[in-house]
């Protein structure tokens, strides 16, 4: 019941929250066209007025590779620098609004006003930043315990290939198994950073982790059932983005259209996540 | 020398005179081997005694014999083989060589002071992998040379096609083998002689078409397979076995041996089909014996039979992947088999090409080393056929809902995404393409400018060529001409002179010339026709104002140009704004071609090579001109940009 009741008090404070998803949602938005928009204007530049265009209407016909050339690898190069440009961006532009959402969850319920989300977001972002690599490097060291070493023993045991079958499955499950109490420790510590305006991060991850022995069951319960519903919903995100293939400009729009409000719905869950640990440490 | 000619054809075992595996000969069979011979693995070394037989077939004495040596290409890094970089040893016990202990003839005369290694394609005095005896007697015309030869073969590693890891062992080219004795008028040669090439890093092979009894002896946890038919398996007590095989009609021998082999088995018709493989790979025996059964069905249908009651297939594992992707007639070897995801076809477009091999250099016996796209690059052509016939609407190779590729795209785009397009023509020996081409151009533009004659004279015709191919050269050895009057004829007698007298003109460009094909259109106009208008009439000038309501006719005129140095005949569509549509030739021998249309339409769009028959054409992209240039295509993908960033941003940051 108790964890019932955190999920349901966390939606209800997210919800509030719509206007900074707003924000968060445009500005990421933003901030993305300008990458996406000359790779657009790129590869009309490349394929000109020719009709070799259709080929990729229904999927991309990797073919064309060959015969468009160099200007192709140009727009690969531009596409993954920008992407990878864009990552980085994003996971500051995140950092920087995360800092917003939990003061919101924690001060005020989600009623932060617009001008009180922005200022502090700013005054957050430094300890968010240094919260976020450390579970970053956290979760690394545990991957690379949990997965890495069995993954690299048994690679040596069969003489260079890949393990498969029932005892990596356990691996993967135990990784899996864990994430959730990585992503609450770093919740945890970024409420207790909002909660008690101080900028020291590892003060922060020992009250995380405080706020994980405190209260286990729930707080893991808490985190790991969010996770999976996110989980269901990035594989459906990634199924339509595959499978999707609007080939007029109608169907183009909706298309945009769909992502976007699914992606609002991604934003969403996350920030269900933030205010449900908040709630679940309260 | 008469008696004992007459001897030894008397004394010929069940090799020359008995029929095992076929009723009648498929070949003149013109050399056949005995072979005795012990697997010792943990010195990865083969010793066997061999009684081996050639035929002097033409009409001159012959003094000597020239015999392969080619696991001595492994034997130390001066050899050709090693020069090329493609290898060099895992260490000390690494290396590979063949080693003949004694030979004699049939009267016992002892052979080896008459040996001498010989180096026919480089005169490089290290390389050991041809091998001249010459003979105390000549060999008449007609007679049979019987050669006893003692030999041991040490296995090299890393695999190379041949070789070991560990106790995997894949044993091919490990026995002396003798050249191909080529008659005048063969293959185009002026003169009788020895056909018998070093062992090049990018050459395959050039064999007679043998009989083969082969017994091999080894530890019994052995799991063997090999490109003969299976005879009996016996127990030889003290952890050791003995299996027997026999061979007859193929160009080459190999086998393998592995405890680590899986084995399934299945029926094509009256064809016995084995497929060994690692337990990972033998996951995936379903797919494997799919696509071998694909490529039987298709070439039988299109080609000639498989005249074979048995074919054995081979996934190595993965310590043994050197030896993948490689040819032996009734044996083959694929690869990757338990690596790719099922939506990948590439471990079945390997499997269909190996196979593919059966035809295109096994029963059709062409030089691989001097004309290796008679093999390389027909067998390509036509796996890629097979692969995108069979695995899904022309896109065999890969077909997701996102993305997707055909196999011929993907020979194709090696060839047109090379920058060496133009650096040789098609026709040289393996070993001389240079910068590295050998591949690109052998397999790739070779299938290419085979695609593009089908598109040509048509897919039924060209169906109707390889028939006839396989008719008139099956079990013998056909050369790059051979084939190309085979086309001749057949293009002549269903198309008549609609291509002109013959088809020279095609491989004159593809094969014996190095330009490449490229149309492109440089654009459209459209432009009213106007109504007279400003009239001069003598002394006086008079202004009529045109009645522009009045104009309704246009001047569409589409231009084309032709950058590329090989002229083919294309097709031309023309798209009007009214939906019709008009389709044109073009010779394409004039460096550019202007059509023009007037009429109450305009032209908006034109296709050179709607249907892309021209695979040869280096670049699409410009083959095609539309005034439309609303690209939902590239709309689609940058909304699936934003989507996919936004999702991925939000996965990354805690």
């Amino acid at each position: 019941m108790a964890l019932l009741r955190v999920l349901k008090k966390g939606a209800a404070a997210a919800a509030l929250s719509y206007k900074q998803l707003l924000v968060i949602w445009v500005v990421s938005l933003i901030m993305i066209l300008f990458v996406s928009f000359p790779l657009r204007v790129m590869l009309n530049a490349v394929f000109g007025n020719s009709m070799a265009v259709m080929r990729l209407t229904d999927g991309f016909d990797a073919g064309l590779l060959g015969d468009v050339g160099k200007p192709f690898l140009y727009l690969i190069s531009a596409a993954s620098t920008g992407g990878l440009l864009l990552l980085l961006a994003g996971f500051l532009l995140y950092t920087f609004f995360a800092g917003g959402l939990f003061a919101s969850y924690t001060t005020a319920w989600g009623g932060l006003k617009m001008t009180a989300f922005i200022r502090e977001s700013a005054r957050n972002f430094l300890p968010f930043l240094k919260v976020n690599l450390l579970i970053l490097l956290i979760i690394a060291g545990y991957t690379l315990i949990v997965l890495g070493i069995p993954v690299a023993a048994r690679m040596a045991l069969a003489k260079g290939s890949m393990p498969e079958g029932g005892s990596m499955i356990l691996f993967y499950s135990i990784w899996l198994l864990g994430l959730p109490l990585w992503l609450f420790v770093a919740d945890a510590s970024r409420r207790w950073i909002a909660a008690t305006g101080s900028d020291k991060a590892f003060r922060a991850m020992g009250a995380g982790f405080r706020a994980l022995k405190e209260r286990f069951w729930v707080s893991y319960g808490t985190v790991l059932l969010i996770l999976i519903i996110n989980a269901l919903f990035i594989f459906i995100s990634f199924w339509y983005l595959a499978c999707s293939i609007p080939e007029k400009g109608g169907l183009i729009f909706l298309f945009l259209i769909v992502t976007q409000i699914m992606f609002f719905i991604r934003l969403f869950m996350k920030a269900w996540r933030y205010a449900s640990v908040c709630e679940a440490v309260r | 020398m008469k008696r004992f000619v007459i001897a030894v054809c008397l004394s010929l075992p069940l090799a020359l005179a008995g029929q095992v595996i076929v009723d009648t000969p498929l070949s003149a069979r013109l050399t056949g081997y005995d072979i005795d011979a012990i697997l010792e693995p943990d010195s990865h070394v083969v010793s066997g005694d061999m009684r081996a037989w050639w035929v002097n077939n033409s009409a001159q004495p012959v003094r000597d014999v020239m015999m392969h040596m080619y696991l001595n290409a492994f034997s130390s890094n001066k050899s050709t083989f090693a020069r090329g970089g493609r290898w060099s040893p895992a260490g000390d016990d690494g290396w590979g060589w063949v080693r003949i202990e004694s030979m004699v003839d049939a009267k016992g005369q002892d052979l080896t002071d008459s040996m001498r290694y010989v180096s026919p394609d480089d005169g490089n005095e290290y390389d050991r992998t041809v091998l001249q005896v010459v003979l105390p007697e000549p060999v008449q015309p007609g007679d049979t040379l019987v050669l006893k030869i003692s030999f041991e073969s040490k296995l090299p590693s890393p695999i190379v096609r041949t070789g070991y890891a560990d106790d995997f062992h894949f044993v091919a080219q490990w026995f002396p083998k003798f050249g191909v004795y080529e008659t005048a008028g063969t293959r185009d040669r002026e003169s009788d002689g020895w056909n018998c090439h070093q062992f090049h890093p990018s050459s395959e092979f050039y064999s007679n078409h043998s009989v083969y009894n082969v017994t091999v002896k080894l530890p019994e946890e052995y799991v063997v397979g090999s490109g003969g038919m299976f005879m009996e398996e016996l127990a030889l007590g003290e952890g050791m076995k003995k299996v027997v095989w026999r061979a007859e009609d193929i160009v080459d021998f190999a086998w393998t041996a592995w405890p680590g082999y899986q084995v399934m088995t299945r029926n094509w018709r009256d064809v016995d089909i084995t497929f060994l493989a690692s337990e990972k790979g033998i996951r995936k025996a379903d797919q494997q014996f799919e696509a071998v059964i694909y490529a039987l069905e298709y070439l039988d249908d299109r080609v000639g039979p498989y005249p074979w009651p048995h074919l054995t297939f081979v996934d190595p594992p993965m310590s043994g992947q050197g030896a993948g992707g490689m040819e032996y007639t009734t044996l083959f070897t694929t690869s990757g088999g338990g690596l790719f995801p099922s939506f990948i076809r590439m471990p079945e477009m390997v499997t269909i090409h190996e196979f593919g091999h059966a035809y295109f250099m096994g029963i059709l016996a062409s030089n691989e080393f001097e004309e290796p796209w008679i093999d390389e690059g027909i067998n390509s052509y036509w796996e890629q056929r097979i692969v995108d016939d069979s695995y899904g609407d022309g896109y065999g190779l890969l077909r997701l809902p996102f993305i997707k590729l055909s196999d011929a795209d993907q020979g194709r785009m090696v060839y047109v995404s090379s920058r060496s397009q133009t650096i040789s023509t098609n026709d040289l020996p393996s070993w001389m393409y240079p910068h590295g081409t050998y591949s690109m151009m052998s397999y790739n533009k070779a299938a290419t400018w085979l695609h593009t004659l089908e598109g040509i004279i048509t897919t039924e015709t060209m169906d109707n060529v390889f028939r006839e191919y396989y008719r008139r050269w099956a079990f013998r050895h056909p050369s790059g001409r051979d084939f190309i009057a085979v086309v001749n004829d057949v293009v002549r007698s269903e198309h008549g002179n609609r291509f002109g007298e013959d088809m020279n003109w095609f491989f004159d460009q593809v094969l014996y010339g190095h330009e490449v094909c490229d149309y492109m259109v440089s654009g459209i106009t459209s432009n009213k026709i106007r109504s007279y208008s400003g009239v001069i009439d003598g002394d006086s000038v008079t202004y009529v104002k045109s009645d522009r309501k009045s104009d309704t006719l246009y001047l569409s005129r589409v231009s084309l140009e032709r950058p590329g140095g090989l002229i083919l005949p294309v097709e031309v569509l023309i798209g009007f704004d009214d939906g019709s549509e008009i389709i044109e030739t073009w010779d394409g021998k004039a460096a550019w071609k202007d059509f023009e249309y007037t009429g109450t339409s305009k032209a908006v769009w034109v296709k050179v090579d709607p249907d892309d028959k021209i695979d040869l054409d280096v670049n699409r992209v410009n083959n095609s001109w539309s005034s439309d240039q609303e690209f939902p295509a590239a709309r689609r993908m940058a909304k699936k940009f934003i989507f996919l960033m936004q999702i991925m941003i939000s996965l990354i940051t805690v």
